[in-house]
């Protein structure tokens, strides 16, 4: 696609990160219809099937939010408020629709506030359910239909079975992608930091799937070809809800440890698994985004005794904990966040059980509430030092 | 021959300078002010001259407290979360649990062998911070230094609900309208603060002993409270104050001992403090 | 450790009716059963309100405990805080719904202390034998609450009803996905049928079942038209009383109780009627309690409202029910039970969502709220946001502003607490909130 910018790898994602949204702007000028979506929930595989270019509405920590608030009440998550006073400050101009999936409360039950302050040409709620038991799975297929018609509908022709098809195959090669970079974390001291590889993250939840790939491919090369960076005192995992930005990241690096593993969004828990290829995309579909993606908004049915349960839900984390190296956890929930924050002492006690330190924060996604953790996570990293 | 460590600590309204060798050799406790800087350059002066040490002397120092960074001569910065640990396993040896109350944040941490294992930390609400008790000294027209003592003639405390400082300092406005004795007030500020901070203690699972430090300590009314609370009495340290910067000076005399018996070279901060007075 | 604490002394509400006064020892009979139950060992189950299984447990005679209410009770009774600190302590977030905190709090202290917790308000919570959460819509904590308290109970199984409804869009009309909402629903249910048969002695009595799925839309039109009767003028009962015959709305439904109490009630306010017994002898202004779930501890507020002549004729909070002949299709033709009761809910959801269709802009919530200015005359809108809970109390704001657009300016008031959180709540300061809202109403009336 013409007119892109000349950049390459690591320097082409800081652009995208830095000025969001940038290659959207583009691309509507050139007469591409754009669709912001909110939350890992959404398939996006969908709106790149309709042609449409999906982006992902993201919050920015460093920005007060000051508009947001007579619309939206502040007992919301810090960072759907914040979403959303970029979008009614115009950072989303460019958008010719909204896909909001059921994720969470602060997102499900703000759907009409931003639909109708939004006023796009597209509205649409994915009405997800939380159980992953087979009458939910087959509910979810048939909301899954219902989006797709509805978008279809909107796109002036219907989403076929092989336009579906082509953009699954595009969405997990832009994942394993992800999984490739994810690899170089591995090593010690990881091939690429937490800091670089958020910010390639949150680029890539702005771009066409092609061009994220292309991109993916070139920060890899870059990164290996690269070489070993400075030896870090500890490695970090940060689990938690969305963080689509580099600040609390950087902090951690900052202070003296390598981000090198996490159950983020973006991050391993959105881009680690793919849609499996069935004969019905819409199939494979509703059981990526139900079943595989483990995340606290989905309820996982119990199977087995309380110690088997809680290998099913966090078990993808403590593996993770072994396969990276990590040395501690940073827990990092927003404030008014349901799914995590009910979670937190399951969480905490299932990987202090395994012997890795855990460390809690709660926090409201603004940079000043952020800097207010720096002493935390130094002393943090001082008691995984002196273990 | 003996090494001299020294501690600093620029807590949010006290800065607190420590000398050791073996034991402490000088201290010096002062105000916060806006220059930290400057601040840390003058008490580390008067410690030195206090203890009749030019500063060369000094092997190693470690800067501690909110104001850490600004301190340009220290050779490393440890968190105050890790000070404290430190000085009370030094102080009261028995402690497995160290709560310390400060100015504007308060913390509990769990000790293990005399270090750190967990701890958590609150600096975002003044409720359960020293904070609390000066806006409504305030309020009240109290000294604050004269709250702790006040609070002992208290027949029954009065509830206080509100846990947000703003609101509570009006609550106690309006109780002292509605006819409620001051003691009884300032015993319930009292227990209001015992009450958060035990509530965020509570998520270490507490343990024996308790060790208080922090300007809290100082507090008689606050110890009451806490040790109501908990339901036994606390330690608390011969000058609750000095706790942050003995247990720096403590972890610069770890380092050192460290680093000669593994004979690896140690790291040590360029800045010297005269540079460091310039540097002003 | 010292963990008790007094409860303070409780500023009691009054009640305008005599029905509404007889709930307060209903509900204490209600917590006392579940003690008797346990005792009995009697299958107990934790259970929230608005959640479609009511029928379905009485039926199968297991013993319902709500969550809800036991929180709620500790909240009236201003003896919250020790269990919300409790959770606290356990790292659980004080900006999470505070129910499912007190809940929470309370069932981590009892497991641990292997009894009640001292002086745990009107005896204490049980230990249940399963627990029964349900997912979609109404809330996360519903969902997340029970699987978090089996981090104190993990021998206690839960089973997640699955319960969508329909959104409302633009594009298409619900009715085009009804039916997939219902099939689904009905497999939720019954998954829920043989998770109780599994986990418990019980068997389901299908026959009873559809006797109490029967009762319940009696009770449903009964409850309806006796609330229809508030729009009398001056009106025989507020919102104040409608916190308290919620009661048997959401905790007693699918049984003869709930039937007879509106019964009562439904004679007690023709009377009032008949003799224009008002709720306050001189009725002044008449207002919409538009949303959001009371302050438990601050009822009195109602009295407040009163005093300065001031009525709630209607509100949206628990009035979980329609005239289900109001419905475009007969439920009373469905002979499974299971989707009687799946019908019933996406037609409840989705009442009015065509009368939103018909006014551009509007939306179905908003059409409530002018629905009922209109047929409760009303003067001024009062809102209340609990902090701690983002099921009811998101777009509180938004619906006052599509109002004012899509119909007619109004005034109103959006009080901010909490549900359960005392610390949160200012007395002083909603006083003279309600204060300054009420003053200009007779400006606006004149
Ligand atoms: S951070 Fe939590 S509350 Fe916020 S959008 Fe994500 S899941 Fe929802
Ligand atoms: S609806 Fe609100 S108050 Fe009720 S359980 Fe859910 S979050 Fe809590």
């Amino acid at each position: 696609m013409p007119e892109k910018s000349a950049l390459k790898g690591l320097a082409e994602a800081d652009r995208y990160y830095q000025d969001y949204g940038l290659r959207a702007r583009e691309l509507k000028k050139q007469g591409k219809k754009i669709i912001g979506y909110l939350c890992a929930f959404t398939p996006a595989e969908v709106i790149t099937a309709a042609g449409f270019v999906p982006v992902r509405i993201k919050g920015d920590v460093n920005e007060p939010i000051t508009k947001a608030d007579t619309e939206m009440e502040t007992i919301i998550c810090p960072l759907v408020r914040s979403c959303f006073d970029m979008a009614l400050k115009g950072h989303y101009e460019y958008l010719d629709g909204l896909v909001v999936p059921h994720a969470c409360d602060s997102i499900c039950r703000t759907y009409d506030i931003w639909k109708y302050n939004l006023k796009l040409p597209y509205a649409h709620f994915i009405n997800m359910p939380h159980g992953t038991d087979d009458a939910s799975l087959a509910f979810y297929q048939d909301v899954l239909n219902t989006f797709r018609t509805s978008l279809g509908k909107f796109a002036g022709k219907e989403i076929s079975n092989q336009a579906l098809a082509e953009a699954i195959k595009l969405h997990n090669q832009n994942r394993a992608k992800v999984k490739e970079l994810y690899e170089l974390r591995k090593a010690s001291p990881p091939l690429v930091s937490g800091e670089e590889l958020t910010k390639v993250l949150i680029a890539v939840m702005s771009l066409p799937v092609e061009e994220s790939i292309k991109m993916l491919g070139e920060v890899i090369a870059e990164m290996k070809e690269r070489g070993v960076s400075a030896q870090k005192q500890a490695r970090i995992m940060v689990i938690g809800a969305q963080v689509d930005d580099i600040a609390f990241i950087k902090l951690i690096e900052d202070s003296g440890a390598w981000v090198v593993a996490d159950d983020l969004c973006p991050g391993a828990r959105e881009f680690l698994s793919s849609v499996d290829v069935t004969a019905d995309p819409v199939v494979g579909l509703a059981d990526r985004y139900l079943r595989k993606i483990k995340c606290g908004r989905t309820y996982r049915e119990m199977k087995g005794n309380y110690e088997e349960y809680l290998e099913d839900r966090f078990g993808h984390m403590g593996r993770m904990i072994d396969d990276f190296g990590v040395d501690g956890v940073v827990l990092y929930i927003y404030k008014y966040c349901d799914p995590y924050g009910f979670e937190v002492p399951q969480i905490k006690s299932y990987i202090e059980a395994k012997g890795t330190p855990v460390l809690y924060l709660e926090d409201e996604y603004s940079m000043s509430t952020i800097g207010r953790l720096r002493t935390r996570i130094q002393a943090f990293l001082e008691l995984l030092g002196s273990k | 021959m003996s090494h001299c460590f020294a501690g600093v600590d620029i807590g949010s309204t006290m800065t607190k300078v420590v000398i050791m060798n073996q034991s402490v050799l000088a201290s010096v406790i002062g105000p916060t002010g806006p220059e930290h800087r400057k601040l840390a350059n003058r008490v580390m002066e008067e410690a030195l001259k206090k203890a009749k040490l030019p500063f060369k002397d000094i092997t190693y120092v470690v800067a501690t407290g909110y104001g850490r960074i600004n301190v340009p001569f220290a050779d490393k910065q440890i968190t105050e979360i890790s000070c404290h640990a430190r000085g009370v396993a030094y102080l009261l040896p028995e402690a497995r649990t160290v709560i310390d109350i400060g100015g504007q944040d308060s913390k509990g941490i769990k000790l293990r062998d005399g270090r750190a294992v967990d701890f958590v930390m609150n600096d975002k609400c003044a409720a359960g911070t020293g904070r609390f008790l000066e806006v409504a000294a305030e309020e009240l027209g109290v000294r604050l230094e004269d709250m702790g003592k006040l609070s002992l003639e208290a027949k029954k405390a009065v509830r206080i609900s509100n846990t947000c400082t703003v609101f509570a300092a009006q609550e106690v406005v309006t109780k002292l309208s509605g006819g409620a004795a001051l003691p009884d007030i300032i015993a319930g500020l009292h227990e209001a603060i015992a009450t958060r901070v035990y509530g965020m203690l509570r998520r270490l699972k507490i343990e024996r002993e308790v060790a208080l430090t922090g300007g809290g300590a100082k507090n008689i009314g606050l110890v009451k409270a806490l040790e109501a609370k908990l339901g036994f009495a606390v330690q608390v340290p011969p000058e609750p104050l000095l706790t942050g910067a003995i247990g720096a000076a403590l972890l610069g005399r770890d380092i050192v001992k460290e680093a000669e018996e593994k004979g690896t070279p140690l790291s040590r901060a360029e800045r010297r403090l005269q540079e460091a007075a310039l540097f002003t | 450790m010292t963990e008790e604490k007094k409860p303070e002394e409780r500023k009691k509400r009054r009640t305008a009716t005599e029905a509404a006064s007889r709930i307060g020892p209903m509900v204490k009979a209600m917590v006392g059963e579940v003690m008797q139950a346990k005792e009995e060992k009697k299958p107990i189950a934790y259970s929230f309100i608005c959640c479609c299984y009511d029928e379905i447990i009485r039926a199968m005679d297991i013993v319902p405990h709500w969550v809800e209410n036991y929180a709620g009770i500790c909240g009236a009774k201003r003896d919250a805080q020790r269990f919300l600190e409790r959770a606290e302590a356990e790292n659980f977030s004080r900006s999470l719904c505070t129910y499912a905190l007190c809940g929470l709090g309370f069932d981590a202290w009892r497991e641990e202390l292997g009894e009640m917790p001292p002086e745990s308000p009107w005896g204490g919570q049980v230990k249940p034998d399963v627990m029964l959460g349900s997912g979609q819509m109404l809330c996360d904590p519903r969902n997340k609450w029970f699987q978090a308290a089996q981090h104190y109970m993990p021998d206690v199984p839960v089973y997640d009803v699955g319960l969508p409804w329909p959104s409302y869009e633009s594009d298409y009309d619900y009715r085009e996905v009804q039916e997939y909402y219902v099939s689904y629903i009905v497999e939720e249910l019954k998954g829920l049928v043989k998770f109780l048969e599994k986990h418990t002695d019980r068997k389901m009595d299908w026959e009873n079942l559809s006797e109490l799925v029967d009762l319940t839309d009696k009770t449903w039109n009964l409850i309806w038209e006796t609330y229809e009767l508030r729009q009398a003028v001056p009106s025989p009962m507020g919102t104040g009383d409608a916190m308290n015959t919620m009661v048997p709305i959401v905790f007693m439904m699918g049984t003869q109780q709930a039937y007879d109490f509106f019964q009562d009630l439904n004679k007690e306010l023709k009377e009032k009627i008949a003799k224009k017994e008002g709720e306050v002898p001189d009725e002044k202004y008449r207002l919409l309690w538009g949303g959001g779930l009371p302050a438990w501890f601050a009822l009195s507020d109602f009295n407040y409202f009163n005093s300065k002549g001031a009525v709630f004729p209607v509100e949206t909070t628990y009035r979980m029910i329609e005239a289900t002949y109001n419905f475009d299709i007969d439920l009373s033709k469905i002979s499974d039970p299971l989707e009687h009761i799946a019908w019933r809910w996406v037609k409840f959801w989705t009442y009015w969502h065509d009368r939103a269709r018909k006014r551009p802009g509007s939306h179905p919530d908003v059409e409530r709220l002018i629905k009922y200015i209109e047929d409760y005359k009303i003067d001024g809108i009062v809102m209340h946001e609990a902090f701690s809970c983002r099921s009811w109390h998101p777009g509180l704001i938004w619906q006052l502003n599509l109002l004012k657009k899509v119909y007619r300016d109004i005034p109103s008031l959006v009080l901010e607490s909490d549900i359960v959180d005392i610390s949160s709540y200012n007395e002083a300061d909603t006083r003279a909130r309600i204060d300054a809202f009420i003053d200009p109403l007779e400006a606006v009336k004149r």
